[in-house]
């Protein structure tokens, strides 16, 4: 039986329009969808194909942040996931902080494997991994696309340029997903049902024997990326190569990119 | 302040970032660049090795690819170090360092302060290479102990990878989508890619059809890009697609729908039919660069 340990991470639904909020160093949350960050979302679906191929697999998921994330280990019950833990904390908490309050409950929970999305889709640092790697003391691969038990040890796939990496792990070891095989499984109707029903016990950082204290970055501004437009606008009629002259030559004369 | 960069090997010399990265690092103050000796990035070995040789130093540098993202971080996590990743500039301010990077997929552009020392990664092509700027002496070190828990076993290669330039590094990318009806119409794109001395991208419903590998999406769940070209070929322009691409210095985009979302951001929209267009453009940019 394997037990595998996703860390997901709640974050603004990769449809919405983020914009600044009051201040200019923070989002405006107001109206704002939260999901499961994309990349967690793929360690989720990796870790439940595991289950799918093995069902004594146990997967288990943990999240360390404010009240609100408990949406999102719900969201993962109802995918399929067995149990759910809730670290409160505060959003600033520095990741290694973040870290070692995983490290503590994966101390408890003992998995073979633990996942992770290669980085939020909030700061997209892509700290907490190799992170928790480090003060678990585990050996990590990241990019992973593929985990695969291969007698006793996993095969890990990792994605690089021009193919992958087949990695062989004992374990236990840290995964940082890039993409599952398959897209992330929707929940199902009696899946969200049950997963209504679990309970999510909350663990507190004191608890868990840590303090915010490791170096953090700080938000100093914030803005949107420059609006672009007012481009120029060429209507192919019938003359594709006139057209395709014009482009290249204005990329070549006006833009200086050829 | 004293910077060691971690810089990564290419087949002729260093890669472009860390020979990018070494060269405007000099403005910094001190600075030593190393290269971990042997061919294939292993976490343990590397961030050990890295970690002991570069303790001392204020700053540490790699470049934001996958291996050094890899790398850094679990360097930063090893010495304790406040971290950043994938920074767009960087300066020392005040004791602490001010960076620029983009967070929320890109969608945000951000300016942090770092407390120092730390450990940070810098996005290929942020810090332009002069073009006098001459190749770094290097330090090659040897890595550490590696894990016996972890062993590479083998490489998998994917059919159509590998043979250009990297996504995250070109200067020059053109990307197709939807559009493009089939995996065998890709041709024309490889023809312009390679007039272009372009990367390949790809839009996320082409990679999650399976139509071309998942290492040439571009956007959210993908690679965030900023080439001074980027042309996107029949691709409607999803909002993670433009979050992953908006900063590209110009944008030429190609699709039959005018009311598409990609020509509002576009420097150089052509509405009509690609496959009349793509290998028109192709030679016409053949004609301007003066190909054969």
């Amino acid at each position: 039986m394997a037990r595998i340990l996703v860390c997901l991470k709640q974050v603004p639904d990769s449809t919405v329009k983020v914009k600044v909020g009051p201040g200019g160093k923070v989002i405006a949350t107001e109206g704002v969808t939260w999901s499961i960050s994309p990349y967690d979302e793929y360690a989720v679906e990796l870790a439940l194909e595991r289950k799918d191929a093995d069902p004594s697999t146990v997967v288990s998921v943990v999240t360390v942040g404010p009240a609100r994330s408990r949406d999102a280990l719900r969201q993962a019950l109802a995918m399929g996931c067995d149990d759910a833990t809730l670290v409160n904390a505060p959003e600033d908490v520095p990741a290694l902080d973040v870290a070692k309050a995983l490290a503590a409950v994966v101390k408890e929970l003992k998995p073979d494997l633990v996942l992770c999305g290669k980085q939020a889709s909030d700061d997209d640092q892509g700290l907490v991994g190799p992170a928790l790697a480090e003060v678990l003391g585990w050996p990590h691969v990241g990019m992973l696309t593929k985990a695969a038990p291969s007698g006793e040890a996993w095969e890990l796939w990792r994605e690089v340029e021009g193919g992958h990496e087949v990695w062989k792990a004992t374990p236990p070891v840290v995964g940082m997903v890039h993409k599952s095989e398959k897209e992330p499984r929707y929940p199902s109707l009696p899946g969200i049902m049950k997963a209504k029903k679990k309970e999510i016990p909350e663990k507190d950082l004191s608890a868990l024997g840590v303090s915010a204290s490791s170096p953090k970055i700080e938000i100093v501004a914030m803005e949107l990326p420059p609006q672009r437009g007012g481009g120029k606008v060429f209507k192919l009629d019938g003359d594709a190569k006139a057209v395709a002259e014009q482009v290249a030559k204005a990329l070549h004369e006006e833009a200086k990119v050829l | 302040m004293k910077t060691v960069v971690v810089a990564e090997r290419a087949k002729n010399g260093l890669r472009r970032v860390s020979l990018e990265i070494a060269a405007k690092a000099k403005s910094f103050g001190e600075v030593e660049v190393i290269a971990v000796k042997g061919d294939r990035y292993s976490p343990i070995a590397w961030s050990t090795a890295v970690a002991e040789r570069a303790k001392d130093a204020d700053l540490i540098l790699a470049g934001a690819t996958a291996n050094g993202r890899d790398l850094a971080a679990r360097v930063a996590a090893k010495l304790g170090r406040a971290y950043v990743a994938d920074c767009t500039d960087l300066a020392a301010k005040d004791g602490a360092l001010e960076a620029k990077r983009t967070m929320y997929a890109g969608k945000i552009r951000a300016t942090v302060k770092v407390p120092l020392p730390a450990v940070a990664t810098i996005r290929p092509g942020a810090w332009t290479l002069p073009a006098d700027a001459m190749a770094p002496p290097v330090t090659d070190i040897d890595p550490g102990q590696d894990d016996p828990r972890l062993t590479f076993d083998r490489f998998e290669a994917t059919a159509t990878g590998g043979k250009r330039v990297s996504l995250g590094e070109a200067r020059t990318i053109v990307s197709a989508g939807r559009g493009m009806k089939g995996p065998e119409n890709w041709k024309i794109v490889e023809e312009l890619a390679d007039a272009l001395g372009a990367a390949i991208g790809a839009s996320r419903a082409v990679t999650d059809a399976g139509w071309r590998p998942n290492e040439e999406q571009v956007g959210q769940t993908g690679k965030t890009v900023t080439p001074d070209l980027y042309v996107a070929l029949g691709i409607s322009g999803a909002i993670q697609h433009l979050a992953g691409m908006t900063s590209s210095k110009v944008i030429v985009a190609v699709n039959k729908d005018a009311d598409a979302d990609i020509f509002k951001i576009a420097d150089y929209g052509v509405v009509g039919d690609l496959f009349e267009f793509v290998p028109a453009f192709t030679e016409a940019v053949k004609k301007v660069k003066g190909q054969p």
